[in-house]
């Protein structure tokens, strides 16, 4: 307690002559100037991990990003089949359920002769899937709404800009990218030249495991029947034993 | 490794191209000697000097200023300027295109005038600000006088007799600028930022003149060529001015052997002097810590009305003062062209080789000047702003006593003993105090507190005391107080 209020507070010689303690200012400008000058910068985008003697912090951010956080919500896209085409069957649930009404979808449906047989098995597609993402609000309900997880925000990438408005009206050809994905129970494990009989995996979720790894309940589809696919190195007996 | 390299060879690179400009000069000014009429290389003077030098340095400093300010502040700084040819398109240069782009920038700009802004005057103002500065590098040696194909030439435009008085008249008149910027600009700010100057410039220039008496007394000159001096070899006889030594250890007085010794450089013999300089011709300046006239935080500054060009000429003839005042500098403390040591042998050995000889040393004043320019701006971006009343107390309560009694004391110890050891010793002893008391600390507390040699606010912050924060050095006024208090609990 007792904080003694003076006219002058600079007790310290230092300080009262002032000189010594602006060269001690001029050593910590010039330290990090030297620093900085000669340090070899590390471009590593997680600041916190950087490492070298320069002291900069800058993310130069065209050349430098930053990764964006596990969830992230980004730019749309469309997740294509086996085949290439969208794994959309034009439902119009994300339509439906966008508050605001950025997503406009034709729908299509497969001829019964169509030529390539296998499309056959699923009746409907999209002949035009429209997103306006400059009106999109990235609240991630059609992601939640889809039925056939054809819909995803996983790019981790925001929208790029562009120079006119027509360029963030993004359609199938710009929206369908990334790895092609099947689910156990999707109608198109049905087809004809299916890799895998769909009566195993008729009670499967789309939902788990997303049909790239595996699945998280495989004693509910029984021995004998996990999914194929698995990450590199993998086995499922590895997995399920741990 | 890589940057090591780089940067040692951007430095290399500059000092290349600061004695191939010295070369030329000197080259240049023979030549018109031999081939033009007597004297005409100080015509020639005025182009190498003034506008190539001087400029160039000032304007590359336009961008020294923003990109060494960001490395002191651990920022990249610009370097989104490119140059749109192949091969360059993704190099930043080092932020050189902003140059080009600034300046273009300021050509092409709209040139505004205010309504009722008196226009003679408002056009006039940037002439004022701007051509006194320009002309004040007129004085300042920047190399030796040599023997070039028979005619001596010598790197300076004139060499009038009343030497630096010339220096602070013409430094003073800089100030007209200024404040008839910012009268003329029917704006108050302007107004303000103008009288600020006004009475900034008022408060210092009695400071900037008493600190060089000390140095003329000295030296017993006001003229920068002999204050400079000249080494034993070019006179033929013995060493004057900054050339000689206060102490010579070794060498012998004209070239015999490696000389080497404590010079007589104006910052061993009047530090105080120095100080009190330097910190005036800060104020002269008016850059920061001295900026009130700009103070572009509270009023933008007496430039405010000013756009295009105009602002530029304000902004220019800032950086080309701090070259004159590195430049003077330089000449009247740190010896001008001469080296510390070693110069007579030097002279000796390159007596046949005028120009190389002329050139090494005129280098050596741009590498002085290039380093008295950096440490410009180290304090520029070091120190906040004086408040108004403390600039006040600074030139008439600090400088003026601090100036007077430094001419009383240098005068009588020049009487005492005309070798200047006696100054040169008081000299010493005064910087010896300023170290010891800038490497030392606070006893007690202080010490195990420990910023370490100056840490400053980052030394602070040690997890051992994490207090509520306020009690630690933030509050710098209440710093001694705090340190002392929590000193003595650990």
């Amino acid at each position: 307690m007792g904080y003694k209020a003076t006219q002058d507070p600079r007790t310290d010689v230092r300080e009262r002559t002032y000189l010594p303690e602006l060269l001690k200012g001029l050593g910590i400008t010039a330290r990090h100037f030297f620093r900085n000058l000669f340090g070899t910068r590390d471009t590593n985008p997680q600041v916190v991990d950087r490492t070298g003697t320069s002291l900069i912090t800058t993310v130069q951010y065209p050349e430098e990003k930053i990764p964006y956080p596990p969830g992230y919500r980004g730019l749309h896209r469309l997740v294509p089949r086996d085949d290439g085409k969208p794994r959309c069957v034009a439902c119009y649930m994300c339509a439906t359920i966008c508050p605001a009404q950025c997503i406009y979808i034709e729908a299509g449906e497969y001829e019964t002769e169509a030529k390539e047989g296998e499309s056959r098995t699923i009746e409907k597609y999209p002949t035009q899937f429209v997103i306006d993402e400059l009106r999109c609000i990235v609240c991630g309900l059609c992601v939640d709404a889809c039925p056939k997880d054809a819909i995803r925000m996983d790019t981790y990438e925001h929208t790029k800009p562009e120079y006119n408005r027509q360029g963030f009206v993004y359609d199938i050809p710009k929206l369908l990218k990334g790895p092609p994905v099947s689910h156990p129970s999707d109608p198109w494990n049905k087809r004809e030249g299916s890799e895998e009989p769909h009566h195993v995996h008729k009670e499967a979720h789309t939902r788990v495991g997303e049909g790239l790894v595996q699945l998280k309940t495989p004693h509910a589809v029984g021995k004998g029947h996990e999914p194929k696919k698995l990450g590199p190195g993998e086995t499922p007996t590895s997995r399920t034993h741990k | 490794m890589n940057r090591v390299l780089t940067v040692l060879f951007a430095i290399g690179f500059i000092v290349f191209l600061l004695a191939g400009g010295v070369a030329s000069a000197y080259a240049v000014g023979g030549l018109v000697e031999q081939y033009g009429f007597s004297g005409a290389s100080r015509l020639t003077n005025i182009l190498f000097l003034m506008l190539i030098f001087v400029m160039i340095i000032a304007t590359l400093l336009t961008l020294a200023e923003r990109k060494w300010s960001a490395l002191m502040q651990d920022r990249i700084g610009p370097n989104r300027a490119r140059i749109a040819l192949p091969g360059l398109k993704n190099r930043s240069l080092a932020g050189l295109p902003f140059v080009a782009a600034d300046s273009l920038k300021m050509l092409s700009k709209e040139d505004f005038i205010p309504e009722h802004a008196n226009r003679f005057l408002f056009n006039l103002a940037p002439l004022l600000a701007f051509a006194p500065v320009f002309a004040l590098f007129a004085i300042v040696p920047a190399g030796p006088s040599v023997e070039l194909w028979g005619h001596k030439v010598d790197m300076v435009v004139a060499t009038p007799d009343f030497g630096v008085l010339y220096l602070l008249a013409i430094a003073s008149l800089a100030v007209y600028g200024t404040a008839l910027a910012g009268w003329a600009s029917n704006n108050k700010f302007a107004l303000l930022g103008g009288v600020r100057a006004t009475s900034q410039m008022i408060s210092y220039e009695v400071a900037l003149g008493l600190s060089l008496v000390g140095l003329m007394l000295a030296f017993s000159s006001v003229q920068l060529p002999s204050i400079i001096g000249e080494l034993a070899a070019e006179t033929g006889g013995i060493a004057y001015g900054q050339a000689r030594y206060l102490w010579q250890w070794t060498g012998g007085p004209a070239g015999e052997g490696f000389d080497f010794g404590l010079p007589a450089w104006g910052i061993l013999l009047q530090p105080l002097g120095f100080i009190g300089f330097f910190a005036a011709a800060f104020a002269e300046t008016k850059r920061a810590p001295f900026d009130v006239p700009e103070g572009e935080s509270e009023i933008i500054g007496y430039f405010v009305e000013y756009s295009g060009m105009k602002f530029g000429l304000f902004m220019i003839s800032e950086f080309v003062e701090v070259v004159v005042l590195s430049g003077v500098t330089a000449a009247l403390f740190f010896g001008g062209y001469h080296l510390p040591f070693g110069g007579e042998w030097v002279a000796a050995q390159l007596k046949d080789q005028p120009l190389v000889y002329a050139t090494l040393l005129g280098t050596l004043f741009w590498v002085k000047v290039l380093f008295l320019c950096f440490v410009q701006l180290l304090i520029r971006w070091t120190f906040p702003r004086f408040r108004y009343d403390q600039i006040q107390t600074l030139g008439w309560k600090m400088l003026l006593p601090v100036g007077l009694a430094n001419i009383f004391i240098s005068g009588a110890l020049v009487l005492w003993d005309p070798s200047l050891r006696m100054l040169a010793i008081f000299g010493l002893l005064q910087l010896g105090v300023l170290m010891a008391l800038t490497l030392s600390r606070k006893e007690g507390g202080e010490a195990a507190h420990g910023p370490g040699g100056g840490h400053g606010a980052l030394g602070h912050g040690h997890d051992a005391h994490a207090l509520p924060g306020a009690a630690h050095g933030q509050a710098l006024p209440a710093h001694g107080h705090a340190t002392a208090n929590t000193g003595s609990t650990h």
